[in-house]
C-alpha cells in the first residue's frame, strides 16, 4: 500500500515503537503514583522519560508543565475549557479545526464569546487581522499551527509576540506540526501548546499532551485518583497531578517515548526538510494534470506535507476509492472534521481529496499517486 | 547510620529529580512517604545520604520544585525516627 494519510495518523510506525509498546503490556508494568513496589517506580520513570523527550522536542523547561491526554482534541478542550470564563472572548482562525471550533461554539451558551480572523485564500492569517479583533476582554489566541486541509502553514511567532504584547494567552493547535516543523514554545512565546501523539510524533493512537506554561493555571476537566495528596477532597495544585487524574495509558506512552527519541534522533529539521522536498514533488506533479485543482498554499510555498485537491467535478469519496482500488493508495476524502476551514478555501460544498506523505514517503511512492492521479483524470479508470 | 528523607507532593516531581541526580551519576531512592510524614495523604519520597543533601537542595531549587520537608532518618524497619531538617521555598 501506498500511504498518503499520516495527517490522520502517521504510518509506519519506527523500529521500537511497537515493541515498546509490547514489553509495557507484556513485562507488567505497575500504576505510576500507586504504589511502593518496583514496577510502579520503573513506570514512573518511563513516563518522566516521555516527559523530558516532549520537553526537549518542544523547547519546555519544566517537563512537569507537560500533561498527557489521549490526543490533541483532549488537549485543546482541557486547555480552552480551562482557561475561559463567562464574560471572556477569544479569537481563532478561520482554518480551525473543529476541535477548536466545536468548543468555542459550546462555550457561547454560557457567555464566552469568540471572533474568527478571516484567513486569505490559501488558508494563511495576517497578525493584524488578529490584532483588529483583540477586545479589552480578549483572554486567549488559539490557532492551528498548520492545516490539515490546505498545508497552510500559519505565522506563529508574530502571532506569540502579539499575544505577549498584548497580555493574551497564546494556544497554539500543533495536531499537523509536532514533529513535522519546529516549535520552541520559549522562541515563539507559546503558553499552552496541544499536540498529538500519534501523527508527527509517530507514536501510538491514543497518545497526545498539551504544554501549560507556569504563568498559566488551568482548571482541570476532570478530577479524580492522582496518587498524590489522597486525602484532601480538593485536586492537588501541583503539575501534572492537577491535569492528570485516572490511570495514564502507560503503553501508549512507552511507545511514544520510543517514537519521540527517533524524532529526535532524526531532528525535527530533518523530517520538514524530507517531507517539504516530497510535498513539493507532489504538488509539482499535480500542477500539471488537466483538471486538478490544488487548495492552499502556492508551489514553492513552505507548507505541511498536506494537499488537499479536486479532480474536476468528480466526488473525493469517489476519487479516494477509486484510487484505493486500481493503485492501492490510502488517502483521505471529505471535510476533514475541519468545515470552517473549508469554507475558507471554498470548499464547503464538495470537500476535497486530501494527499499527506510522511516521514517515511519516497518520491517513488508520490511519483506511483501522481500517475494514478493522473490516469483517473483522464477516465483511464473505470469500474 | 543517619540518612536524609526528602518528601514530596507527587511521584512525577520525585521521578523528575531522580533523572536528574541519576545523569549526574548519583543515585537515590525513590519510596512512598512514611505514613507518620505524611499529611496530606499518599506522597513520594527520595532517600539519599546526608552528603547529598546539598546537591538535592540545590536541584530542588534548578527544578523548581517545592518539598514537603527535609528530614534526618535514624533507625531501621519500623523503629525509625524522623528529625525535621527545615523545607525549602521556592520563588515563583
Amino acid at each position: 500500500m501506498i500511504y498518503l494519510d499520516n495527517a490522520a495518523t502517521s504510518w509506519p510506525k519506527p523500529p521500537g515503537v511497537a515493541r515498546a509498546v509490547s514489553r509495557a503490556l507484556t513485562h507488567a508494568v505497575g500504576n505510576p503514583g500507586r504504589t511502593n513496589h518496583r514496577l510502579t517506580m520503573d513506570a514512573a520513570l518511563l513516563v518522566q522519560e516521555c516527559r523530558e523527550n516532549l520537553a526537549q522536542l518542544f523547547g519546555i523547561a519544566n517537563p512537569l508543565r507537560i500533561c498527557f491526554t489521549a490526543n490533541a482534541t483532549e488537549a485543546l478542550n482541557l486547555a480552552i475549557k480551562g482557561i475561559v470564563s463567562p464574560g471572556d472572548h477569544v479569537i481563532c482562525s478561520s482554518m480551525e479545526h473543529n476541535s477548536v471550533w466545536r468548543p468555542l461554539t459550546a462555550l457561547q451558551k454560557s457567555g464566552v464569546a469568540f471572533s474568527i480572523a478571516q484567513a486569505n485564500p490559501a488558508g494563511v492569517v495576517d497578525p493584524a487581522s488578529v490584532e483588529r479583533l483583540i477586545q479589552p476582554n480578549t483572554k486567549l489566541i488559539v490557532m492551528l499551527h498548520a492545516s490539515n486541509v490546505s498545508g497552510a502553514i500559519q505565522p506563529v511567532a508574530a502571532l506569540g509576540r502579539l499575544a505577549r504584547d498584548r497580555g493574551i494567552l497564546m494556544l497554539l493547535d500543533a495536531a499537523q506540526s509536532a514533529g513535522s516543523i519546529p516549535i520552541d514554545v520559549q522562541a515563539m512565546n507559546i503558553d499552552l501548546l496541544a499536540f498529538p501523539g500519534h501523527k508527527g510524533l509517530l507514536g501510538p493512537q491514543g497518545t497526545g499532551g498539551l504544554y501549560v506554561s507556569e504563568k498559566v493555571d488551568l482548571r482541570p476537566l476532570k478530577e479524580g485518583g492522582t496518587g498524590s495528596e489522597s486525602n484532601s477532597p480538593q485536586q492537588p495544585s501541583c503539575y501534572p497531578d492537577r491535569l492528570e487524574s485516572g490511570t495514564l495509558n502507560l503503553p501508549g506512552i512507552a511507545g511514544l517515548n520510543q517514537s519521540v527519541l527517533c524524532v529526535l534522533r532524526r531532528s525535527v529539521e530533518a523530517v520538514a526538510r524530507h517531507e517539504a522536498r516530497i510535498t513539493q514533488r507532489l504538488l509539482s506533479g499535480l500542477a500539471r494534470i488537466d483538471g486538478v485543482t490544488v487548495y492552499g498554499p502556492a508551489l514553492g510555498v513552505p507548507r505541511a506535507p498536506v494537499v488537499s485537491f479536486n479532480i474536476r467535478a468528480m466526488d473525493p469519496v469517489y476519487v479516494a476509492a477509486e484510487l484505493e482500488r486500481c493503485a492501492d493508495i490510502a488517502c483521505r476524502p471529505g471535510w476533514h472534521c475541519a468545515g470552517l476551514a473549508h469554507r475558507t478555501l471554498g470548499t464547503a460544498e464538495t470537500g476535497t481529496l486530501r494527499l499527506s506523505p510522511g516521514p517515511f514517503t519516497r518520491i517513488a511512492e508520490i511519483s506511483k499517486a501522481l500517475a494514478a492521479v493522473a490516469a483517473l483524470a483522464r477516465g483511464d479508470y473505470k469500474s | 547510620m543517619a540518612r536524609i528523607l526528602v518528601i514530596f507532593a507527587s511521584l512525577n516531581q520525585v521521578a523528575l529529580l531522580k533523572r536528574s541526580l541519576y545523569r549526574m551519576g548519583v543515585y537515590v531512592e525513590m519510596q512512598r512517604t512514611p505514613h507518620c510524614l505524611s499529611a496530606t495523604g499518599c506522597g513520594f519520597a527520595l532517600r539519599c545520604e546526608p552528603s547529598e543533601l546539598t546537591l538535592l537542595r540545590m536541584k530542588c531549587k534548578e527544578l523548581r520544585i517545592e518539598p514537603g520537608g527535609f528530614f534526618e532518618e535514624t533507625g531501621q524497619a519500623e523503629e525509625r525516627h524522623y528529625r525535621s531538617l527545615g523545607s525549602l521555598e521556592i520563588d515563583r
